[in-house]
């Protein structure tokens, strides 16, 4: 760690108003706040997101690769010529479809479905607390139905 | 000095969730993993000091929760919320903030300069300098004072008030006794302490526990990359030494 001595430095007068710590609970419950807004991206995300991408160019590659075996097949007339295109091209184009169709879907439909379930665990729970309410009002009814009467 | 005079902490899970909780922490610098499945938890007002030798994990631990060292598995929650994947300048931004080892002052700048850093939360310099002379009468003296000039004390000092003008609450304090007399170290935990007392959350982490034991609610003995003990300081302090020796 070094010095400089001859670093020029201005002269500051302090401040003179008197400071009152800040009330502990308002900063805890803004504290929350923050931390609940917060915008987080994490690695998942970004493999989520990389692989939906990757299955929208694996279909964009299985075109490619029809319309490859299109044009060669298209150039012979002789069935045992066409049949590497065919194969090469019609068939591992299909593959790559396929496959790209797959992780297109999954990847685009989980967010979807990660929020419904969300919502349907936060309904459920919703609707659990509505019947334990109910059924404690019952049991507070049937309580006071039989009570014995004080004569 | 007795430090013992806060009240005592409700930690129990019914009433307020941890503040800061671990789970399962594991963490790594390239391919050599140091922390090997960390759990700890910070009740919300609560002083937690982490104890352990020299190369424990500590300070990972410390930098995980900062966000400046990203875990390989397991998740940070802060508030209730799992905050994986947070960048440090957002968590700071929220209230966390760490009070680094070795002070991380600017030694070219003055006290004055080094607080007017801190003004990037969106308080004034003037409201800076009320809150770091509130806190260390001291640094009013030494307020056009060029940061390396000054005493190690007074570096640990300015480097606490920067950090508490950000108005935390959660505070992250890394070996605050480095390098420091046993009597600047003692002045330094007394103002931890009522920093404490006004429900600020507190993870100490410390080489030399006596100190730091009287300030804390709780403690945890870290060895290897993982916590071997967590409870009251009192049942911790009988077995601090086989632990740092592996008896």
């Amino acid at each position: 760690m070094t010095t400089d001595m001859n670093y020029p430095t201005e002269q500051v007068a302090p401040p003179t108003v008197s400071y009152v710590p800040p009330a502990t609970d308002e900063r805890i419950e803004q504290f929350r706040d923050e931390i609940n807004d917060l915008e987080l991206k994490t690695p998942a995300d970004d493999n989520e997101r990389n692989l939906m991408y990757g299955g929208i160019g694996l279909m964009g590659f299985a075109i490619v690769v029809i319309l490859a075996g299109y044009w060669g097949a298209s150039g012979s007339a002789i069935v045992g010529e066409q049949m590497p295109y065919l194969l090469s091209g019609g068939m591992l184009g299909l593959a790559l479809m396929i496959a790209g169709a797959a992780l297109f879907v999954r990847y685009s439909l989980s967010r979807y479905l990660r929020f419904w379930l969300v919502r349907d665990i936060y309904e459920q729970r919703t609707q659990t607390d509505r019947v334990v309410e109910s059924m404690n009002n019952v049991e507070v009814l049937l309580r006071a139905a039989t009570r014995p009467r004080s004569k | 000095m007795s430090f013992k005079h806060r009240p005592t902490v409700d930690a129990s899970p019914e009433t307020v969730p941890p503040l800061l909780e671990l789970k399962g922490i594991r963490a790594a610098y390239g391919r050599i993993e140091v922390l090997h499945g960390v759990d700890l938890s910070l009740p919300q007002g609560a002083v937690f000091a982490l104890l352990g030798p020299n190369g424990a994990g500590k300070t990972t631990t410390l930098n995980v929760c900062s966000g400046l060292v990203q875990p390989t598995s397991g998740g940070v929650y802060i508030a209730g919320r799992r905050i994986n994947g947070a960048t440090p300048d957002q968590l700071a931004r929220a209230g966390v903030c760490t009070i680094p080892e070795g002070r991380g002052v600017f030694p070219n700048l003055t006290v004055h300069e080094n607080l007017q850093m801190m003004t990037f939360v969106g308080s004034s310099i003037e409201q800076v300098e009320e809150v770091a002379y509130y806190r260390f009468p001291r640094l009013k003296e030494r307020r056009n004072q060029l940061a390396g000039t000054m005493s190690g004390g007074e570096q640990q000092m300015l480097s606490m008030a920067r950090g508490l003008a950000t108005n935390p609450a959660l505070l992250l304090l890394d070996e605050l006794s480095m390098g420091l007399a046993p009597l600047i170290v003692e002045e330094l935990y007394a103002i931890v302490a009522q920093i404490a007392a006004e429900g600020v959350s507190i993870l100490v982490v410390e080489q030399f526990a006596r100190t730091v034991l009287g300030v804390a609610d709780l403690a945890g003995i870290m060895l290897h990359g993982q916590i071997i003990r967590v409870g009251s300081p009192r049942d911790l302090e009988d077995e601090l030494s086989a632990a740092y020796l592996g008896a």
